[in-house]
């Protein structure tokens, strides 16, 4: 098992009164599953993602990742838990403008502390494996939506995550560039990297091996 | 990790060009102007610390308690020095030190040189470095003499002088001399400034007054030995003193004098060295005033602190606009220290660069500031331990601030918030707010100082002096021949030119004349059973009508004839107590009583900043004239001025003619007084101009941070004017604040600087109000700028940005 909530909550206080975020959260997922979450807008989806991705806490519940108890965890130790495990790729993509391609993929490894020598041959890997060695001097905003959209993924995968937490992926994209990303998804997936996905397209949803329903902060399905 | 950090701060300078470009021409030019300010304050305060024994010299000075209060002076008798150093333990060595110039004369040459007329150990006391032959001659034989590469220069031709022979001119006779040492070149941050050391024994002074302990005219310095403490030195002079001023402290007694607070009448005190700079005596004690370097110092202070209030606020605003790469970072693993290290890195990186370009200014700017403000300054005076540790540790202090704080920020809002990135722009700023009314009060602060400033000195400048200051001219009769003879031909050169008035002398000079001396005789003598003290002035029979001193009671000097008597000033009658000043007669040379045949208005013959003394004149053929006065007509004064000149260099063909009029007299006895306004004017306009940067920087972020409820506004309906008046109101808001601050601590600070002057200006509301009333009218052209571009635009526009 790659990690297990037990009833996790969350909420936030408005004007005296609780209003729940997450509501009694129980989830299981196995290494290698592909899971797609959907529901309508504030239902809590990427508010799961983001407690799965240990970038948000939460009030109450469990959360166990490898074997590590996430909840009873220090800041400085989730951080390098999530930094060691877990990949993100988000809607508005979130490259550094004033990076290059190249010096994007690079800034997860130098956050690892891996050396120069490796670093280069891991950045040079992952421009091959998604054919942008040729954009890897560009700027982000010298390349089109999908593309940001790939460096956005290839950056998740560069320090060799067991999961990837994706917001809405395809969200920014057009259909052709969203399918792209999908089937690239698929691939990693049958690679043997875990995907949790967040997404409102249904088309997009069937990619996955499971799909979650929320509803106002609670799991209605999956 | 570190080049990453570098490059991405280097790619975002570059992005916003006009917002880096302000941030760096700010911060270069206020490093700038605070180096050059800090280096005029830091060579001030080093005056004199160059001496090897510095620790344990001292200048002697007295302090003598009278009915009117203790008076304080450093002038000793000749025999003091001596006696001190065999009658009290505790002296190392000791040195008397007379200032007095004297004309050298070398074959055809005839040079008037600043000499100092000291004892044998002072080479010994002093640091000055021999950088020819050797001052142990010096130190056995009267007959030689140690002087600067530049008087040697000028007088020998030659800097390598040791061994030459001269002649000085002394007491009316020439005597030989031989130079047995030649010094380096002096320091310019020393009191004891002299192009030739002549021995004390042979100054003229010294066999009259061999053994008289009434005639004080030298300074003393000592220095004491190692294990002596300047409290216990103190202590033991007592002895000393009721040995030899037993009959000043009776009199003083006897008058009904105060004793001070440790019981005594008369003391002797010592002075550091390093305090001479800065100590005046006036008010009856020794008074240690470094109020000038620290207020430079302070402006420099002020200065970078408003440099850096900006780099704060323009990067703090500038970082909102980050949040998202900093959530970015986080997501992907970086550490809030890490966040922490790259930010630091980043503002290091323009604050140094600036730093470089600030000093590289200074450098460049150096000579100008130099002549424009006089001072010695040099950039080693800042290469001192201390101003390296304090400099280094502002850069830190103030980097760690701007880079710490998205790092702070960060650890309050947490990754997902700052992913959103929009927190910055709601809610109130209150550092920003708080940091920029700091600074518009400084600016208020420095604009109100520097009023205030020049309006005391236009008070001085303008001030009726109660004589002539406009229409005479005044300079030193410093040649060969005797004094009366030169006055005397002097008439005689001038008569018959229409444009010359007057011609009269004076044994001291009004103001400071171009050869920068100024001196003053006092004295005291019995009148009626009490002591009274006066300043006393030889003169001239002429004197009066040539500067236009007004009459009030009485004749003034008519010829030589009336050489028997005297005149006074009305302050002299109020200190002599007398309903019927005509019927006194003084007594005060000791020789025979003296009637007052007139007195003359109050005028004030020393500097502004002291009040009216009483003063005495006299007539005598055996007490030299120093200064002649020649009154023009008004007209082309220049062509006088040059009458004036042509004549003197036909009496004394050899001696330098350094006449001046006397309002420009005047005005070199505030000099410091102008340096120190100029260098506070320029500080503020370099201020004023800072505030402004930070100020359009600050409209420009808020600005863009409000496009689209400028939008919204402007849909619904409202006008240029409100909304340009909404988005400067909280900026002229902030001015308002710092002008609330800024007045009584200006006002504060200025009224202790104007008790420094016994003629003063009053301090008017009106100054803070024309400060403030400057300070908001910069500020709504600098906020105004952006403010009605922004609500001129078209709301389509502003809208479609979100």
């Amino acid at each position: 098992m790659l990690l297990q909530l037990n009833n996790i909550f969350k909420w936030v206080q408005q004007g005296g009164k609780r209003v729940f975020l997450l509501k009694d959260i129980n989830l299981q997922v196995e290494e290698g599953e592909f899971i797609s979450v959907m529901g309508p807008s504030g239902s809590g989806k990427s508010t799961l993602l983001n407690v799965l991705g240990m970038l948000d806490g939460f009030d109450e519940g469990e959360y166990h990742f490898m074997d590590e108890s996430v909840h009873s965890l220090k800041e400085k130790h989730r951080a390098e838990l999530y930094k060691q495990y877990i990949g993100f790729v988000f809607q508005a993509y979130h490259l550094i403008d004033e990076l290059t391609v190249y010096e994007n993929l690079e800034m997860p490894l130098l956050y690892k502390k891996i050396k120069g020598s490796e670093r280069k041959a891991l950045v040079a890997d992952m421009l091959d494996r998604f054919s942008i060695v040729g954009k890897k001097d560009l700027f982000p905003t010298q390349l089109s939506g999908g593309q940001q959209q790939l460096v956005g993924v290839a950056r998740a995968l560069i320090t060799k995550p067991k999961l990837i937490l994706a917001d809405e992926p395809t969200g920014n994209l057009n259909s052709k560039q969203g399918e792209e990303i999908m089937e690239l998804f698929k691939k990693l997936n049958q690679d043997g990297v875990t995907i949790i996905q967040v997404t409102h397209s249904e088309k997009n949803a069937e990619y996955g091996s499971r799909i979650i329903h929320l509803l106002d902060g609670r799991k209605v399905e999956g | 990790m570190l080049k990453s950090y570098l490059k991405i701060g280097w790619r975002n300078l570059l992005k916003d060009k006009t917002f880096t470009a302000l941030n760096i021409i700010g911060l270069s030019m206020a490093f700038g102007a605070a180096i050059l300010l800090s280096m005029a304050a830091f060579f001030d305060l080093s005056f004199d610390n160059f001496h090897e024994n510095g620790g344990h010299l001292f200048q002697v000075y007295t302090e003598q308690q009278y009915v009117e209060g203790p008076e304080a002076g450093t002038s000793q008798p000749t025999p003091f020095a001596h006696a001190l150093k065999d009658e009290v333990p505790g002296v190392e060595r000791i040195s008397r030190v007379l200032e007095d110039g004297v004309l050298a004369l070398h074959g055809e040459n005839e040079i008037g040189i600043d000499a100092l007329w000291v004892d044998s150990d002072f080479f010994e006391m002093f640091t000055f470095p021999v950088e020819k032959g050797s001052t142990d001659s010096f130190s056995q034989d009267l007959g030689t003499v140690v002087i600067t590469p530049q008087a040697a220069s000028k007088l020998f031709g030659t800097e390598d002088a040791v061994g030459e022979t001269f002649r000085l001119l002394i007491g009316g006779e020439e005597k030989p001399f031989t130079v047995s040492a030649v010094t380096e070149t002096q320091p310019q941050n020393t009191s004891l400034g002299f192009e030739m050391a002549i021995r004390f024994e042979n100054n003229p002074e010294y066999l009259s007054t061999k053994e008289q302990w009434n005639a004080q005219y030298h300074e003393v310095y000592v220095q004491l030995q190692k294990a002596v403490s300047v409290a216990q030195f103190e202590r033991n002079t007592q002895a000393f003193i009721t040995q030899h001023y037993q009959e000043v402290i009776d009199r003083a007694k006897r008058d009904g004098a105060q004793a001070d607070a440790d019981g005594y009448f008369r003391s002797i005190k010592l002075l550091p060295i390093s305090d001479i700079h800065f100590t005046n005596f006036k008010r009856g004690f020794a008074n240690v005033v470094r109020t000038y370097p620290y207020f430079i110092l302070g402006i420099a202070f002020l200065i970078i602190f408003i440099a850096s209030v900006n780099f704060i606020n323009m990067n703090m605003a500038k970082s909102a606009s980050r949040l998202k790469e900093i959530g970015m970072r986080k997501a992907l693993g970086a550490r809030t220290q890490q966040l922490f290290y790259q930010f630091w890195s980043e503002s290091f990186l323009i604050f140094t660069g600036a730093l470089v370009i600030g000093i590289a200014l200074s450098v460049s700017l150096l000579g100008s500031f130099k002549s424009i403000y006089r001072t010695g300054a040099t950039l080693e005076v800042l290469l001192t331990p201390m101003t390296l540790v304090g400099g280094i540790f502002l850069v830190l202090v103030i980097t760690v601030l701007v880079g710490g704080y998205p790092a702070i920020l960060l650890s309050r809002f947490g990754t997902v918030q700052s992913l959103q990135g929009k927190l910055l722009t709601n809610g109130k700023n209150h550092v920003r707010n708080i940091l920029m009314i700091l600074q518009f009060s400084m600016a208020i602060l420095l604009i109100s100082g520097t009023l205030v400033f020049i309006g005391q000195i236009d008070y001085m400048r303008n001030k009726d002096l109660g004589y002539d200051k406009e229409q005479v001219i005044s300079f030193p009769m410093n040649g060969k021949k005797d004094s009366y003879a030169a006055l005397g031909l002097l008439r005689q050169e001038l008569k018959g030119q229409p444009t010359i008035i007057n011609v009269s002398a004076a044994d001291s000079n009004l103001g400071t004349g171009r050869d920068g001396s100024q001196s003053s005789s006092a004295i005291g003598f019995d009148y009626k059973g009490r002591i009274v003290g006066t300043n006393f002035l030889v003169v001239d029979h002429q004197y009066i009508q040539t500067l236009g001193i007004q009459m009030v009671q009485g004749r003034s000097f008519e010829s030589w004839a009336d050489s028997t008597g005297v005149l006074i000033n009305e302050t002299m009658v109020k200190a002599l107590q007398e309903k019927d000043p005509l019927s006194a007669q003084l007594d005060i040379t000791g020789e025979f009583p003296s009637p007052v045949l007139g007195v003359v208005k109050d005028y004030h013959f020393q500097d502004l900043d002291r009040t009216i003394q009483p003063l005495t004149f006299f007539m005598s053929h055996d007490l030299a004239l120093t200064y002649a006065y020649v009154k023009v007509a008004p007209g082309d004064m220049a062509k006088s001025f040059d009458l004036v000149a042509e004549a003197w260099s036909k009496i004394e063909p050899n001696a330098e003619f350094l006449g001046s009029y006397l309002d420009e007299n005047m005005d070199r006895t505030f000099r410091r007084e102008k340096e120190t306004a100029s260098l506070i004017a320029s500080g503020s306009v370099i201020a004023i101009v800072l505030s402004c940067i930070g100020l359009f920087a600050m409209s420009m972020l808020v600005v863009t941070q409000r496009t689209k409820e400028i939008g919204i506004r402007k849909v619904v309906g409202a006008k240029v004017g409100t909304i340009a008046l909404m988005l400067t109101k909280d900026f002229l808001k902030l001015v308002l604040y710092g002008f609330l601050i800024a007045t009584p601590i200006a006002w504060w600070f200025l009224k202790q600087w104007l008790d420094n002057y016994a003629n003063r200006i009053s301090i008017h509301p009106g100054f803070f109000m024309a400060a403030g009333a400057l300070v908001l009218l910069i500020a709504i052209l600098t906020v105004g700028y952006k403010t009605i571009k922004a609500a001129t635009q078209n709301p389509v526009k502003s809208l479609r940005t979100e």
